[in-house]
Formats: C-alpha cells, structure tokens, sequence
C-alpha cells in the first residue's frame, strides 16, 4: 500500500483514522483531503490503491470519489467509513463500486482488523446488503425489456455467486460458507469481489439506460 | 305492424266490396237521356236511351255541361204501402238535381260554375211518398259534368252511375257505407295526419338534424291538404283553375315524400331537390299553356311522372336499407310496396287500363299506410330518446364513479403526500443527528483517553442510531432479522475465538417484526453475546431461535463460568442483565437467566410477536 487517500471532514476522526491506517500500513503515504473537490482534485495527480472515504461531506456524498476512482482508477480500492449503518446510505456507495464499508465508531482493533482483511482480498458482506443485491438483479431481470437487452451488458450473477449470495443473506458468515460448500476462503472471497464486481458494472449500465431514457423524453 | 294494417286494409276492402246486394231494391240500369241545360227534362230533342252507368267519355266525350236523364219506375212489391223510399246514387258526377214526377226534390249544390263537386260522394234522395202517387214514377235527374279532356283525373270526369231505388233504410245504410269509406275516412285520417304531421314538425324544429321528420310532417300535412279535394264541394272556381289547382297540389306533396325517402335513406341530393322544386313551378305553368283541351293529357303525364318519381325514391331507399342492413328494412319495405303499387293502380285507373272503382283505394288507404309511417317514426324516436335517456343515465354513472375515483386517488395521493414528506422530514433529522451529534460522539468515542468515556460514548453513539432507525424503520421480517443477528454474532463470538453454533428454524418465517422489536431484541442479545466475550471465558455458544404463532424465542447458552446469582441484580458488574430483562419488559416479553457458577449460563427471551 503506496497511496492511501483519507477523504474525513472531521479533524479530529481525520487524525485518529490516519494513526491507525499508518499502525496497519507503516510504508504507506497518506495523503489526506476534507471535501469532495480536494479529494477530486488528488485523484488527478496521484494514483492511488486505497481510499477511505467518508460518506457524509460538507459538499456532497463521498459516493461521487468512488465513482470516480472506479472510472479512472479501477486498481484503486474504494473503502466506506461512515457513521451510516443503514443499507440506503451503505447499498448506493457499493453499487459505485466500493469495495467495502467500515462503521466509524467500531473499535481501533475491528478496524484494523477489517481494513487488513479487506486488502488481502476479503471484502466484507452483511446479510442485509446481501439482499439488497439479490434484489437488485432479480429487478433487473424483471424490468429489462428485450430491445434493450442487447443495449445493456450482460450481467447477471451464476449458480455460485447466487448460492453465496442466499447463504449470506441467511445469516451465515464466509467461513462458514466455505465449509458449507467446501471451498476455500479465498475462493468465496473471490465470489465475493466478483458479486460486487457485476454490482459495479449492472448498476452502472443501468444508470446510463436511465440517463439515456431521461435524454429521450427531454429531447 | 305494417303487416297487419295490411290486411286490416283487405279485410275492410272485401268486407266493402261484397256488402252490396239488397233484395228488394230496384236497380235501374237504363234511361232516356238528352244534353240539355233546362231547369227541366226538356221537350223538345230526341232523348236517347243509355245504358247506366253512363260514362260520359264514352257516350258523350265533348260535352261539358248538363244531362238531362229521364227513368221510369214502378215501386217495389213486397214493400209495405207505408214504407219509405229512397233513391240511392253511387256516382253522379260533377254535381246533380233529382225531380219525382214533374216536382224537384232533391239538389247536391250549385248547378252552374262553379259548380258543387260531388264526384265522390254518393247521393242519397228520399223520395216523398206524396209524390209516388203514380202507378209509374218518372225520375228526372240533371248531372252536371265536364267532359275527360277538361279534368285532370278519370275520376271526375262526367257521368251518372246506376240508380237504385229501395226501402229508405236500407239505401240509406248502403250510402252511410259508401260515404263513409269515400269521405268520412279521408276526413278522419286527414285529421290525424294533420296531428300528426304538426307534431312531427315540432319534434323536427327541436331536433333539427333528423330533417327527415320535417319532410314527413309536411308530407302528411300536404296530403291532408290535398285530399280536400275528395271531400269539400264548395271550391270557388269554375273548373279548369279549379283542375289546375288540384294538379299544382301534387308536385309539393310529392317532392315532400321523395325527399322524405332519401333523407331517410342518409342521402341529400342538391340536383335533386332542385328539379322538384322546378317540377312544383312547371306543373300549373305547363297545365296553363296546353289549354283547357289538352289538360288530361298533360295532367296525366305529369302523374305518370310523379308516380315514376315516387317509385324511384322508394327504390332507392329499399336498396340503400337494404344495403346497410337496417332493421326496418321489411316493415317500410311492405309498407312502401303497398304504396308503389297503389299509386301505380291509381296511374292505371287514370289511364283507363283498368275500371275505375266507387272508392278510390288511394283515397284512403294511402293516408292508412302514411301513418303507419308516421308512427314508426315516432316509435324509432321514441326508441332513440329512452336510449338517449340509457345512455345519459350511464354516462351520469361513470362520471359519478370516475369522481368517486378522483377523489379516492386524490385522497391516497394526499395520504401517500403526507407520508413522503414525513419520512423526508425524519430523513433530515437522522442525518442532522449523525452528522451533528453523532459525529461529537464519535471524536468522544476515538480521541477520548479513558476507555470507559469511549465505550460510553460509543454506547450512546449506538443508542442514537437504533433510536433514529426505530423513527425511520419499517417493519422488518423475521428471518432478515434474525439472519442480521446470527451474522453479526457469529463473526462478534468468532473474533474473540468463541465458537458459535447458531441455529434458525428452516421454515420461511413471514412473521413481521415492528422496528421497535427489532432495535430493542438487537440490544438485548448484543448486550448477551458482550456479556459471553467480556465476563464469561466460554469456549462455545449455542444459540437457538424458536417461533410460533404469538411469540419468538431466542436461547443463548454459552460454556462460561457463570454468574454468581448474589451478585446478580445488587452490583451486576457491568453484567447488563437488569437493562436486558428491563427491554424484555417493556416488548411485554420476559428474559429469564439461569446461571450458576461452573454451569455457564442459559439466557431465554420471549418476546410476543
């Protein structure tokens, strides 16, 4: 972890995540911003591999950076750190294509816990966004008329990826669904990615459909 | 119903036709007759036998003027001496005097021009018995005609009919039926046509769109007008303007009827309407200019012409309902049939191709068919308004239902208004409170140096949330939820090495759960799995869930070391457990605890779904 961008309003939060990002990370180069136009702004000069990002921000929604790292910067991984715990703030920022969220007030440990086991590859999923993106692909292939189904990439989840999907929304965690179908960690990790992976992607061709239906009413 | 007036019609006509023959009446068919214009049968001249009816056109074609006819008779035997007689003449054309032996008895109206039109009335003469004191009565009869060429149609052409001389009552019955049907039928329906024809006027100025009404009502009015000519005597012209007139009646009435037809039938014909009009001008202008000689001729060609005209019209209305299929297409086709063929018979007496009859058909069974047209009209338009009427009162019925609807919507639109703008309102204070005081609470929670402070605060940070999600939540369903608690307890338990076995019932659990039940059962067993992480030293948890119908059941058992039950509820060391069974309490649920040191410690809630 080379370029870390810490994008927190609060000074003081700001200051407390950067102590313990450097504890997990002590190489890494943490370059700090408090709104969304100073975040932008570092995105054009720096390459970055991880970004925390708050949600909240004095002139908008930290969803807008990582939207624009998914664009211009898919190597970078976009992490949530909010005081939000509730799916309509969580669910948006994941279909931006966060890779995943960590709740403000845990403890300095679960943290660093959670940010170490993001960077090794295992994102986090709770059951209730679990459902979230259930539903989002069975709405999607509910709603999608067949002359736009060539318009919009194909994207839907496999038998796996729905299975992991059903089983975490159940309430069982990812070690124990990697026992349950006997694979390893890493490769429910994978499942995992991949699930947020085609969130990314449907969400975001679904946006551009929406966009393009609101041009031609407009016009 | 045209039908049935049909043979309404046959049956009153043969009833007619038959209802003639009389036993003891005296039927005379000849006399001595001689042109003459003397108030009496003159002297001098050669009277000429003749056999009655004596048809002018045929014994005497250029003379207008008077006839003189003479008959002898002796009175009936088998008659009673003091029985009435009368004389009962069916026809005598224009008009005529009667004198019994030498003396006048009887005069139908003015002799001279303009003479009294009696063409189709019968004549009945009583004849005084005073008067029958010879053994053989002489009958002296005057008729007053004009000859065929002079009049526009056969039936008023000059002419004296048989004579028949019987007991008065019954000539008098055998004239009553003939008058009737001659002229008490034309004056009865002409009356009705009249009615009716005004009030299809009315009904055509208020609807002006159906102007086949107006042509009807005027038609039939127009025919009334011209049947007058049947009926009243007493015109004040002498008998060509009179014969002008009558023809220059026609064109009108049948330009009425053409155009009824077409209107009818959706057809409007400007050229058509134009050459009636011109055809209404023509006729007396034509008549005027042949002369008197040439007026039969010329009248006759003009009935032809209507006749052809009024034929074409029915034709072509009878294809065009044909064609579209119109429900009374077999009604008016029967009664326009009978029409056609009427007027044709009556083109056909004119000509003299076929005899002419005492009562012209036309007379009164034209006018009969008239108005069963005029009837169905006012059924068609009687039918139309209960329609209208229908319609109107199913239109009121779905605008009511259509408002009812608007209303109902607008009301649901207020509600559902209300309801977006109260849950955007408690949108705004959640995030006002996260962001203000939750963000306090969080520097509290990470830069505070006492570990107490900090959990406290992170407590209280916890406590503000489930607070505002119990303001904005909705319900929550029974298996999210306890999907949301086995995850979050498996992964708490499984960070701090504890070994969880958590268990939820396989059914599908569509029970639903009030976001206050949700936020305070989440507490509940936070407060348990904290209390196993920090106090207990399990090695393992088991959990069990349960749900019936008016209650769900959560069992947390773990390995630990216990509680010691004294301390319980006096120092509770941080334990929790008053503010768990505290929570229990207020869902009207119970928390009970079972520990003991060395046996772990067993935590059951129930909570009433």
């Amino acid at each position: 972890m080379n370029n870390i961008l810490l994008l927190e309003d609060l000074p003081e939060i700001r200051a407390w995540m950067k102590a313990l990002v450097l504890q997990v990370f002590p190489k890494s180069h943490i370059h700090e911003a408090a709104r969304i136009h100073d975040a932008l702004e570092l995105t054009t000069a720096i390459k970055f591999d991880l970004a925390l990002v708050d949600l909240g921000l004095p002139d908008g929604s930290g969803v807008t950076v990582v939207a624009e790292l998914r664009e211009n910067q898919p190597e970078a991984q976009s992490v949530v750190v909010t005081i939000h715990d509730d799916d309509d703030h969580l669910f948006p920022a994941l279909q931006a294509g966060a890779f995943g969220y960590l709740l403000k007030e845990q403890s300095r440990e679960l943290i660093a816990e959670q940010l170490k086991r993001m960077s090794g590859g295992e994102p986090p999923l709770s059951p209730s966004i679990a459902r979230r993106v259930i539903s989002h692909f069975a709405a999607q292939s509910r709603s999608k008329p067949p002359q736009q189904a060539h318009a919009m990439p194909h994207v839907s989840l496999t038998d796996r990826e729905n299975e992991v999907l059903l089983r975490v929304a159940k309430g069982y965690t990812l070690p124990e669904i990697g026992v349950q179908l006997s694979l390893s960690r890493h490769t429910i990790a994978d499942y995992v990615k991949q699930i947020y992976r085609k969130l990314n992607v449907s969400s975001r061709a679904e946006a551009a459909l929406e966009a393009q239906r609101l041009g031609l009413f407009r016009s | 119903m045209p039908t049935r007036a049909l043979f309404l019609i046959l049956a009153l006509w043969a009833w007619l036709v038959t209802g003639a023959a009389h036993a003891e009446a005296l039927t005379i068919h000849s006399a001595l007759s001689i042109n003459s214009n003397e108030a009496h049968f003159p002297t001098q001249g050669t009277p000429a036998p003749v056999r009655l009816p004596d048809d002018w056109a045929a014994s005497r074609p250029d003379h207008d003027g008077s006839v003189w006819y003479r008959a002898s008779f002796v009175r009936p035997a088998g008659l009673a001496p003091d029985d009435l007689l009368a004389l009962y003449i069916e026809r005598a054309c224009s008009n005529l005097e009667v004198h019994l032996n030498g003396r006048r008895i009887f005069s139908g109206g003015r002799m001279a021009e303009p003479t009294a039109r009696n063409c189709h009335r019968p004549q009945l003469v009583n004849l005084p018995a005073v008067l029958l004191d010879q053994p053989l009565n002489v009958l002296d009869i005057q008729v007053h005609g004009s000859a065929l060429r002079h009049v526009s149609a056969r039936a008023r052409a000059g002419g004296l009919s048989v004579l028949r001389i019987g007991p008065a009552s019954e000539m008098k019955a055998l004239y009553e039926q003939r008058e009737f049907w001659s002229i008490r039928t034309v004056q009865i329906i002409g009356i009705t046509l009249i009615a009716l024809g005004g009030f299809l006027l009315i009904l055509s100025w208020i609807n002006r769109s159906e102007i086949f009404l107006m042509y009807f009502g005027w038609l039939l009015i127009g025919w009334t007008v011209l049947s007058l000519r049947v009926w009243w005597p007493q015109w004040p012209w002498e008998t060509h303007t009179f014969e002008i007139v009558v023809c220059s009646a026609f064109p009108p009435v049948v330009a009425m009827a053409v155009q009824f037809l077409l209107s009818y039938a959706g057809v409007r014909s400007r050229p058509v309407a134009i050459a009636l009009l011109l055809q209404c001008m023509l006729v007396p202008i034509s008549l005027a200019a042949v002369g008197a000689d040439h007026l039969f001729t010329s009248a006759s060609a003009w009935f032809m012409l209507m006749a052809a005209e009024l034929i074409a019209a029915i034709a072509v209305y009878l294809w065009l309902a044909w064609k579209n299929h119109r429900d009374d297409f077999w009604p008016m086709g029967i009664t326009l049939g009978c029409m056609g063929l009427l007027v044709m018979n009556e083109i056909a007496m004119q000509y003299g191709w076929l005899p002419r009859l005492a009562v012209q058909p036309l007379n009164f069974a034209f006018p009969l068919l008239l108005l069963g047209i005029g009837s169905r009209l006012l059924q068609v338009f009687g039918r139309a308004l209960q329609a209208a009427e229908v319609n109107r009162t199913l239109l009121e019925k779905r605008v009511q239902e259509a408002t009812a609807e608007i209303e109902r919507n607008f009301a649901q639109l207020s509600a559902l208004r209300v309801e977006q703008v109260t849950e955007k309102e408690r949108k705004r204070i959640a995030a006002d409170l996260h962001d203000d005081l939750g963000a306090k609470l969080l520097t509290i929670v990470h830069t505070s140096e006492s570990e107490r402070i900090s959990t406290l605060a992170r407590e209280a940070l916890e406590e503000m949330r489930l607070s505002v999600r119990g303001l904005t939540g909705k319900p929550v369903r029974l298996a999210d939820a306890l999907a949301d608690w086995r995850a979050e307890t498996v992964s708490r338990l499984g960070q701090a090495n504890i070994e969880a076995d958590w268990r939820n019932p396989v059914d599908e659990l569509e029970q639903q759960l009030t976001a206050r039940v949700f936020v305070q059962t989440t507490r509940i067993l936070r407060e348990a799995v904290s209390n196993i992480i920090k106090h207990s030293g399990a090695s393992h948890c088991k959990v069990r869930t349960s749900v019936d119908a008016q209650h769900f059941g959560l069992l947390v058992q773990d390995n630990g070391k216990g509680i010691a039950m004294e301390l319980d509820g006096k120092l509770d060391r941080g334990h929790g457990m008053s503010s768990m069974k505290h929570r229990a309490k207020q869902l009207l649920g119970q928390c009970l605890i079972e520990s003991g040191p060395g046996y772990g410690t067993v935590i059951r809630l129930t909570i009433p779904l």
